[in-house]
Protein backbone atom coordinates (compact mmCIF):
# COMPACT_ATOMS: atom_id res chain seq x y z
CA UNK A 1 0.00 0.00 0.00
CA UNK A 2 2.88 2.35 0.85
CA UNK A 3 5.18 1.01 -1.80
CA UNK A 4 5.41 4.12 -4.01
CA UNK A 5 4.51 7.13 -1.83
CA UNK A 6 6.82 9.55 -3.70
CA UNK A 7 5.54 8.47 -7.10
CA UNK A 8 1.97 8.92 -5.88
CA UNK A 9 2.68 12.44 -4.62
CA UNK A 10 4.49 13.27 -7.82
CA UNK A 11 1.46 12.11 -9.82
CA UNK A 12 -0.80 14.31 -7.69
CA UNK A 13 1.50 17.27 -8.35
CA UNK A 14 1.33 16.68 -12.08
CA UNK A 15 -2.47 16.37 -11.97
CA UNK A 16 -2.77 19.61 -9.98
CA UNK A 17 -0.49 21.36 -12.47
CA UNK A 18 -2.48 20.09 -15.45
CA UNK A 19 -5.81 21.05 -13.87
CA UNK A 20 -4.50 24.59 -13.21
CA UNK A 21 -3.18 24.78 -16.79
CA UNK A 22 -6.56 23.73 -18.19
CA UNK A 23 -8.38 26.26 -15.98
CA UNK A 24 -5.97 29.04 -17.01
CA UNK A 25 -6.44 28.18 -20.69
CA UNK A 26 -10.21 28.11 -20.10
CA UNK A 27 -10.00 31.64 -18.64
CA UNK A 28 -7.78 32.72 -21.54
CA UNK A 29 -10.25 31.60 -24.17
CA UNK A 30 -13.44 32.41 -22.24
CA UNK A 31 -15.88 34.78 -24.01
CA UNK A 32 -15.31 38.43 -23.10
CA UNK A 33 -18.52 38.85 -21.01
CA UNK A 34 -17.66 35.82 -18.86
CA UNK A 35 -14.03 36.95 -18.48
CA UNK A 36 -15.19 40.45 -17.48
CA UNK A 37 -17.62 38.98 -14.96
CA UNK A 38 -14.89 36.85 -13.39
CA UNK A 39 -12.48 39.80 -13.23
CA UNK A 40 -15.16 42.00 -11.70
CA UNK A 41 -16.05 39.34 -9.12
CA UNK A 42 -12.42 39.11 -8.02
CA UNK A 43 -11.98 42.90 -7.93
CA UNK A 44 -15.10 43.41 -5.82
CA UNK A 45 -14.22 40.72 -3.26
CA UNK A 46 -10.67 39.61 -2.46
CA UNK A 47 -8.97 42.57 -4.13
CA UNK A 48 -10.96 45.33 -2.40
CA UNK A 49 -8.48 45.78 0.50
CA UNK A 50 -5.49 45.65 -1.87
CA UNK A 51 -6.97 48.26 -4.23
CA UNK A 52 -7.75 50.39 -1.17
CA UNK A 53 -4.12 50.02 -0.04
CA UNK A 54 -2.77 51.01 -3.45
CA UNK A 55 -5.12 54.01 -3.60
CA UNK A 56 -3.76 55.20 -0.25
CA UNK A 57 -0.21 54.75 -1.57
CA UNK A 58 -0.96 56.81 -4.69
CA UNK A 59 -2.58 59.50 -2.56
CA UNK A 60 0.43 59.54 -0.24
CA UNK A 61 2.74 59.89 -3.23
CA UNK A 62 0.82 62.90 -4.49
CA UNK A 63 0.10 64.40 -1.06
CA UNK A 64 3.25 66.55 -0.83
CA UNK A 65 2.64 68.34 -4.12
CA UNK A 66 -1.07 68.59 -3.29
CA UNK A 67 -0.32 70.19 0.06
CA UNK A 68 1.87 72.82 -1.59
CA UNK A 69 -0.81 73.49 -4.20
CA UNK A 70 -3.55 73.74 -1.57
CA UNK A 71 -1.48 76.17 0.51
CA UNK A 72 -0.84 78.31 -2.54
CA UNK A 73 -4.53 78.25 -3.42
CA UNK A 74 -5.54 79.16 0.13
CA UNK A 75 -3.13 82.11 0.15
CA UNK A 76 -4.46 83.32 -3.17
CA UNK A 77 -8.14 82.83 -2.43
CA UNK A 78 -8.49 85.64 0.10
CA UNK A 79 -7.03 88.12 -2.34
CA UNK A 80 -8.90 86.73 -5.33
CA UNK A 81 -12.26 86.85 -3.56
CA UNK A 82 -12.15 90.64 -3.64
CA UNK A 83 -11.30 90.80 -7.33
CA UNK A 84 -13.29 87.97 -8.90
CA UNK A 85 -15.14 89.84 -11.70
CA UNK A 86 -12.04 91.76 -12.80
CA UNK A 87 -9.87 88.67 -12.60
CA UNK A 88 -12.33 86.62 -14.63
CA UNK A 89 -12.29 89.15 -17.46
CA UNK A 90 -8.54 89.51 -17.29
CA UNK A 91 -8.06 85.73 -17.19
CA UNK A 92 -10.24 85.23 -20.26
CA UNK A 93 -8.34 87.94 -22.12
CA UNK A 94 -4.94 86.54 -21.21
CA UNK A 95 -5.95 82.99 -22.11
CA UNK A 96 -7.17 84.16 -25.49
CA UNK A 97 -3.99 86.20 -25.99
CA UNK A 98 -1.69 83.29 -25.10
CA UNK A 99 -3.79 80.59 -26.80
CA UNK A 100 -4.15 78.70 -23.55
CA UNK A 101 -6.85 76.12 -23.03
CA UNK A 102 -10.14 76.77 -21.25
CA UNK A 103 -11.63 74.69 -18.49
CA UNK A 104 -13.28 71.47 -19.55
CA UNK A 105 -16.85 72.41 -20.53
CA UNK A 106 -18.19 69.12 -19.25
CA UNK A 107 -18.60 67.37 -15.91
CA UNK A 108 -15.63 65.24 -14.97
CA UNK A 109 -14.15 63.32 -12.06
CA UNK A 110 -10.37 63.18 -11.41
CA UNK A 111 -8.88 59.71 -11.00
CA UNK A 112 -5.61 58.20 -9.87
CA UNK A 113 -4.22 55.51 -12.15
CA UNK A 114 -3.17 52.41 -10.19
CA UNK A 115 -0.42 50.86 -12.29
CA UNK A 116 0.31 47.14 -11.98
CA UNK A 117 3.41 45.01 -12.56
CA UNK A 118 2.07 43.15 -15.60
CA UNK A 119 3.78 43.86 -18.94
CA UNK A 120 0.31 44.41 -20.44
CA UNK A 121 -0.43 47.23 -17.97
CA UNK A 122 -1.17 50.19 -20.25
CA UNK A 123 -3.64 48.31 -22.44
CA UNK A 124 -6.07 48.51 -19.55
CA UNK A 125 -5.81 50.81 -16.53
CA UNK A 126 -7.19 50.39 -13.04
CA UNK A 127 -8.69 53.68 -11.78
CA UNK A 128 -9.56 54.53 -8.18
CA UNK A 129 -13.00 55.96 -9.04
CA UNK A 130 -16.17 54.00 -9.66
CA UNK A 131 -19.94 54.14 -9.80
CA UNK A 132 -20.02 55.89 -6.40
CA UNK A 133 -18.28 58.83 -8.13
CA UNK A 134 -20.64 58.75 -11.12
CA UNK A 135 -18.38 56.68 -13.36
CA UNK A 136 -20.14 54.40 -15.86
CA UNK A 137 -18.98 52.23 -18.77
CA UNK A 138 -18.33 54.03 -22.08
CA UNK A 139 -17.27 57.31 -20.48
CA UNK A 140 -14.07 58.75 -22.01
CA UNK A 141 -10.84 58.94 -19.99
CA UNK A 142 -8.51 61.82 -20.85
CA UNK A 143 -5.13 63.16 -19.79
CA UNK A 144 -3.95 66.78 -20.20
CA UNK A 145 -2.22 65.71 -23.43
CA UNK A 146 -5.17 63.90 -25.00
CA UNK A 147 -7.31 60.78 -25.04
CA UNK A 148 -6.30 57.78 -22.91
CA UNK A 149 -9.27 55.49 -23.48
CA UNK A 150 -12.75 54.61 -22.31
CA UNK A 151 -14.23 53.03 -19.20
CA UNK A 152 -14.92 49.37 -19.92
CA UNK A 153 -16.27 48.33 -16.52
CA UNK A 154 -17.00 50.08 -13.26
CA UNK A 155 -17.44 48.87 -9.70
CA UNK A 156 -18.40 51.02 -6.72
CA UNK A 157 -14.93 52.40 -5.95
CA UNK A 158 -12.79 51.29 -8.88
CA UNK A 159 -13.06 50.97 -12.62
CA UNK A 160 -11.18 49.59 -15.60
CA UNK A 161 -10.33 51.77 -18.59
CA UNK A 162 -9.59 50.23 -21.96
CA UNK A 163 -6.86 52.40 -23.48
CA UNK A 164 -5.91 53.18 -27.07
CA UNK A 165 -3.12 50.57 -26.77
CA UNK A 166 -5.71 47.79 -26.52
CA UNK A 167 -6.28 45.86 -29.78
CA UNK A 168 -10.05 46.42 -29.49
CA UNK A 169 -9.82 50.23 -29.23
CA UNK A 170 -11.53 52.22 -32.01
CA UNK A 171 -12.41 55.94 -32.23
CA UNK A 172 -13.85 58.02 -35.01
CA UNK A 173 -11.40 60.83 -35.82
CA UNK A 174 -10.63 63.69 -38.16
CA UNK A 175 -7.51 65.63 -39.00
CA UNK A 176 -7.09 69.27 -38.12
CA UNK A 177 -7.01 71.51 -41.14
CA UNK A 178 -8.29 69.47 -44.07
CA UNK A 179 -10.80 67.60 -41.92
CA UNK A 180 -10.08 64.15 -43.31
CA UNK A 181 -12.14 61.54 -41.46
CA UNK A 182 -11.07 58.05 -40.48
CA UNK A 183 -11.03 55.47 -37.72
CA UNK A 184 -8.19 55.45 -35.20
CA UNK A 185 -7.09 52.06 -33.85
CA UNK A 186 -4.07 50.58 -32.11
CA UNK A 187 -1.20 49.98 -34.53
CA UNK A 188 -0.52 46.51 -35.93
CA UNK A 189 1.97 44.72 -33.62
CA UNK A 190 5.50 44.75 -34.92
CA UNK A 191 5.14 47.96 -36.89
CA UNK A 192 7.28 49.88 -34.41
CA UNK A 193 9.21 49.50 -31.16
CA UNK A 194 6.91 52.09 -29.57
CA UNK A 195 3.14 51.72 -29.30
CA UNK A 196 1.50 53.76 -32.05
CA UNK A 197 -1.96 54.38 -33.43
CA UNK A 198 -3.24 54.02 -36.98
CA UNK A 199 -5.62 56.34 -38.80
CA UNK A 200 -7.51 53.93 -41.03
CA UNK A 201 -10.06 54.34 -43.78
CA UNK A 202 -8.64 57.57 -45.24
CA UNK A 203 -9.73 57.81 -48.90
CA UNK A 204 -6.85 57.36 -51.36
CA UNK A 205 -7.46 60.80 -52.89
CA UNK A 206 -6.82 62.52 -49.54
CA UNK A 207 -3.30 62.89 -48.25
CA UNK A 208 -2.41 63.85 -44.71
CA UNK A 209 1.00 65.49 -44.18
CA UNK A 210 3.21 64.40 -41.25
CA UNK A 211 2.65 66.47 -38.13
CA UNK A 212 -1.08 66.87 -38.67
CA UNK A 213 -3.05 66.72 -35.43
CA UNK A 214 -5.69 63.96 -35.24
CA UNK A 215 -8.72 64.67 -33.04
CA UNK A 216 -11.79 62.73 -32.00
CA UNK A 217 -14.71 63.58 -34.28
CA UNK A 218 -17.53 63.03 -31.78
CA UNK A 219 -19.27 60.61 -34.16
CA UNK A 220 -20.58 57.53 -32.43
CA UNK A 221 -21.41 59.34 -29.22
CA UNK A 222 -18.68 57.82 -27.01
CA UNK A 223 -15.83 60.34 -27.36
CA UNK A 224 -16.64 64.06 -27.46
CA UNK A 225 -15.53 66.20 -30.38
CA UNK A 226 -12.05 67.69 -30.14
CA UNK A 227 -9.90 65.43 -27.94
CA UNK A 228 -6.35 65.14 -29.36
CA UNK A 229 -5.45 61.56 -30.28
CA UNK A 230 -2.00 62.18 -31.72
CA UNK A 231 -0.02 63.46 -34.67
CA UNK A 232 0.50 61.80 -38.04
CA UNK A 233 4.08 60.59 -38.56
CA UNK A 234 3.74 58.93 -41.97
CA UNK A 235 1.99 56.37 -44.15
CA UNK A 236 1.81 52.89 -42.63
CA UNK A 237 0.45 51.12 -45.71
CA UNK A 238 -1.94 51.71 -48.57
CA UNK A 239 -4.44 49.70 -50.49
CA UNK A 240 -3.86 50.91 -54.03
CA UNK A 241 -6.72 53.01 -55.32
CA UNK A 242 -8.79 52.52 -52.22
CA UNK A 243 -7.44 53.82 -48.89
CA UNK A 244 -4.35 54.87 -47.00
CA UNK A 245 -3.51 53.97 -43.42
CA UNK A 246 -1.44 56.54 -41.52
CA UNK A 247 0.74 56.00 -38.47
CA UNK A 248 -0.09 58.33 -35.59
CA UNK A 249 2.12 59.07 -32.58
CA UNK A 250 -0.30 59.11 -29.61
CA UNK A 251 -0.78 62.33 -27.66
CA UNK A 252 -1.05 60.67 -24.24
CA UNK A 253 0.90 57.71 -22.86
CA UNK A 254 -1.21 55.39 -20.66
CA UNK A 255 1.89 53.58 -19.37
CA UNK A 256 3.29 56.78 -17.86
CA UNK A 257 0.14 58.70 -16.90
CA UNK A 258 -0.45 58.99 -13.15
CA UNK A 259 -3.71 60.96 -13.17
CA UNK A 260 -6.65 61.14 -15.54
CA UNK A 261 -10.09 62.71 -15.88
CA UNK A 262 -13.21 60.66 -16.54
CA UNK A 263 -15.72 62.73 -18.56
CA UNK A 264 -19.11 62.07 -17.00
CA UNK A 265 -21.15 63.51 -19.87
CA UNK A 266 -19.65 61.01 -22.31
CA UNK A 267 -19.57 62.22 -25.88
CA UNK A 268 -22.41 64.71 -25.52
CA UNK A 269 -20.38 67.92 -25.23
CA UNK A 270 -17.44 69.02 -27.38
CA UNK A 271 -14.22 69.71 -25.47
CA UNK A 272 -12.18 71.51 -28.16
CA UNK A 273 -11.77 74.59 -25.99
CA UNK A 274 -10.06 72.60 -23.23
CA UNK A 275 -7.13 71.66 -25.43
CA UNK A 276 -4.64 74.20 -26.83
CA UNK A 277 -4.89 74.97 -30.52
CA UNK A 278 -2.48 73.13 -32.78
CA UNK A 279 0.90 74.76 -32.87
CA UNK A 280 2.32 72.67 -35.69
CA UNK A 281 4.30 69.42 -35.52
CA UNK B 1 7.38 23.68 15.03
CA UNK B 2 5.94 23.14 11.56
CA UNK B 3 2.99 25.33 12.49
CA UNK B 4 5.37 28.12 13.58
CA UNK B 5 7.32 27.79 10.34
CA UNK B 6 4.12 28.01 8.28
CA UNK B 7 2.99 31.08 10.23
CA UNK B 8 6.29 32.81 9.56
CA UNK B 9 6.12 31.97 5.86
CA UNK B 10 2.57 33.34 5.74
CA UNK B 11 3.72 36.54 7.45
CA UNK B 12 6.56 37.03 4.96
CA UNK B 13 4.11 36.56 2.07
CA UNK B 14 1.66 39.03 3.63
CA UNK B 15 4.48 41.57 3.97
CA UNK B 16 5.40 41.06 0.29
CA UNK B 17 1.76 41.53 -0.79
CA UNK B 18 1.57 44.73 1.27
CA UNK B 19 4.81 45.95 -0.34
CA UNK B 20 3.37 45.22 -3.81
CA UNK B 21 0.34 47.40 -3.22
CA UNK B 22 1.80 50.06 -0.91
CA UNK B 23 5.51 50.48 -1.61
CA UNK B 24 5.60 49.66 -5.32
CA UNK B 25 3.26 52.50 -6.43
CA UNK B 26 5.61 54.96 -4.68
CA UNK B 27 8.62 53.80 -6.68
CA UNK B 28 9.51 56.07 -9.58
CA UNK B 29 9.02 53.91 -12.70
CA UNK B 30 6.42 51.17 -12.32
CA UNK B 31 7.77 49.25 -15.34
CA UNK B 32 11.06 48.44 -13.60
CA UNK B 33 9.82 48.45 -10.00
CA UNK B 34 10.22 45.06 -8.27
CA UNK B 35 7.30 42.67 -8.59
CA UNK B 36 6.75 41.67 -4.96
CA UNK B 37 3.74 39.50 -5.84
CA UNK B 38 5.82 37.26 -8.11
CA UNK B 39 8.54 37.26 -5.45
CA UNK B 40 5.95 36.05 -2.90
CA UNK B 41 4.94 33.28 -5.30
CA UNK B 42 8.58 32.20 -5.79
CA UNK B 43 9.31 32.27 -2.05
CA UNK B 44 6.21 30.14 -1.43
CA UNK B 45 6.82 27.82 -4.39
CA UNK B 46 10.31 26.90 -3.24
CA UNK B 47 8.91 25.69 0.08
CA UNK B 48 6.01 23.55 -1.05
CA UNK B 49 5.37 20.70 -3.47
CA UNK B 50 5.05 21.52 -7.20
CA UNK B 51 1.30 20.82 -7.25
CA UNK B 52 0.63 23.23 -4.39
CA UNK B 53 2.89 25.81 -6.04
CA UNK B 54 0.97 25.48 -9.31
CA UNK B 55 -2.32 26.12 -7.49
CA UNK B 56 -0.81 29.15 -5.71
CA UNK B 57 0.48 30.41 -9.06
CA UNK B 58 -2.92 29.98 -10.66
CA UNK B 59 -4.68 31.93 -7.87
CA UNK B 60 -2.11 34.76 -7.78
CA UNK B 61 -2.29 34.95 -11.58
CA UNK B 62 -6.07 35.32 -11.44
CA UNK B 63 -5.59 38.22 -9.03
CA UNK B 64 -3.26 39.96 -11.48
CA UNK B 65 -5.63 39.22 -14.37
CA UNK B 66 -8.46 40.92 -12.49
CA UNK B 67 -6.30 44.03 -12.05
CA UNK B 68 -5.03 44.10 -15.65
CA UNK B 69 -7.76 42.38 -17.71
CA UNK B 70 -6.09 43.17 -21.06
CA UNK B 71 -6.13 39.40 -21.68
CA UNK B 72 -7.85 37.57 -18.82
CA UNK B 73 -6.11 34.27 -18.03
CA UNK B 74 -2.66 35.23 -19.34
CA UNK B 75 -1.17 35.85 -15.89
CA UNK B 76 -2.93 32.78 -14.45
CA UNK B 77 -1.29 30.64 -17.14
CA UNK B 78 2.11 32.27 -16.63
CA UNK B 79 2.09 32.07 -12.82
CA UNK B 80 0.90 28.44 -12.89
CA UNK B 81 3.92 27.52 -15.01
CA UNK B 82 6.29 29.68 -12.93
CA UNK B 83 5.03 28.24 -9.64
CA UNK B 84 5.32 24.65 -10.81
CA UNK B 85 8.77 25.14 -12.38
CA UNK B 86 10.06 27.01 -9.31
CA UNK B 87 8.99 24.21 -6.95
CA UNK B 88 10.30 21.55 -9.31
CA UNK B 89 13.56 23.43 -9.89
CA UNK B 90 14.12 23.86 -6.20
CA UNK B 91 13.70 20.12 -5.68
CA UNK B 92 16.19 19.37 -8.46
CA UNK B 93 18.89 22.01 -7.85
CA UNK B 94 18.55 22.27 -4.06
CA UNK B 95 20.78 25.35 -3.80
CA UNK B 96 21.01 27.80 -0.91
CA UNK B 97 23.22 30.27 -2.70
CA UNK B 98 22.22 33.92 -2.91
CA UNK B 99 23.36 34.29 -6.51
CA UNK B 100 21.42 31.19 -7.56
CA UNK B 101 18.34 32.57 -5.80
CA UNK B 102 18.79 35.93 -7.57
CA UNK B 103 19.15 34.22 -10.94
CA UNK B 104 16.13 32.09 -10.17
CA UNK B 105 14.01 35.18 -9.46
CA UNK B 106 15.32 37.06 -12.50
CA UNK B 107 14.48 34.11 -14.76
CA UNK B 108 11.04 33.83 -13.17
CA UNK B 109 10.18 37.46 -13.97
CA UNK B 110 11.47 37.16 -17.53
CA UNK B 111 9.64 33.90 -18.20
CA UNK B 112 6.42 35.29 -16.69
CA UNK B 113 6.62 38.31 -19.01
CA UNK B 114 7.33 36.08 -22.02
CA UNK B 115 4.27 33.89 -21.36
CA UNK B 116 1.98 36.87 -20.59
CA UNK B 117 3.05 38.72 -23.73
CA UNK B 118 2.70 35.68 -25.99
CA UNK B 119 -0.70 34.82 -24.48
CA UNK B 120 -1.71 38.47 -25.06
CA UNK B 121 -0.70 38.12 -28.72
CA UNK B 122 2.07 40.71 -28.48
CA UNK B 123 4.49 40.24 -31.38
CA UNK B 124 7.21 42.00 -33.33
CA UNK B 125 9.34 44.83 -32.00
CA UNK B 126 7.02 45.51 -29.08
CA UNK B 127 7.67 41.99 -27.78
CA UNK B 128 11.44 42.26 -28.30
CA UNK B 129 11.59 45.71 -26.69
CA UNK B 130 9.76 44.42 -23.61
CA UNK B 131 11.78 41.20 -23.34
CA UNK B 132 15.18 42.75 -24.01
CA UNK B 133 14.84 45.99 -22.06
CA UNK B 134 12.02 46.23 -19.54
CA UNK B 135 11.71 42.60 -18.41
CA UNK B 136 15.45 42.20 -17.64
CA UNK B 137 15.41 45.48 -15.71
CA UNK B 138 12.34 44.46 -13.73
CA UNK B 139 13.90 41.03 -13.19
CA UNK B 140 17.01 42.73 -11.83
CA UNK B 141 15.14 44.93 -9.35
CA UNK B 142 12.97 41.98 -8.29
CA UNK B 143 16.08 39.82 -7.81
CA UNK B 144 17.71 42.52 -5.64
CA UNK B 145 14.50 42.82 -3.58
CA UNK B 146 14.41 39.01 -3.34
CA UNK B 147 17.99 38.83 -2.04
CA UNK B 148 17.19 41.47 0.59
CA UNK B 149 14.08 39.53 1.67
CA UNK B 150 16.03 36.25 1.88
CA UNK B 151 18.82 37.84 3.92
CA UNK B 152 16.45 39.68 6.27
CA UNK B 153 14.14 36.70 6.79
CA UNK B 154 16.69 33.87 6.46
CA UNK B 155 15.94 32.57 9.94
CA UNK B 156 12.20 32.64 9.42
CA UNK B 157 12.49 30.98 6.01
CA UNK B 158 15.01 28.42 7.33
CA UNK B 159 17.61 29.26 4.70
CA UNK B 160 21.23 28.32 5.23
CA UNK B 161 22.94 30.67 2.86
CA UNK B 162 26.33 29.63 1.52
CA UNK B 163 29.21 32.03 2.09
Amino acid sequence: MFEYPERSRSRRDTIAFLVCLVLACGALFAPAPQADAMARAIRTTVLVPLIWLQTRAEEGKASRSRLAAIQAQRDSLARMAQLVPELRDENGGLRALLGLSQRLPTRFVPAEILHQSQPTDGRTLLLNVGTADGVQPFQPVVAPEGLLGVISSAESHSSIALTWAHPEFRASAYTEGDGVFGIVASSTPGASDEPLLELRGVPYRDSVPPGTLVLSSGLGGVYPHGIPLGRVIGVARELTGWERVYLVRPAANPGQAAHALVLLDGGDRAVDSAYPASGGP
Amino acid sequence: MAHRSRSRLALVILILIALQFYLRPRIWDSRVAPDFLLLALLVYATRVRPGTAAIAGFLSGLMMDALVPARFGAAALANTVIGFLAAWGRAVFFADNLLVHAGFIWAGVWLRDLIVLLASETTGRGLLWQLLIWSPLQGLTTAVAGVVVLVVFRNWLAIRLEE
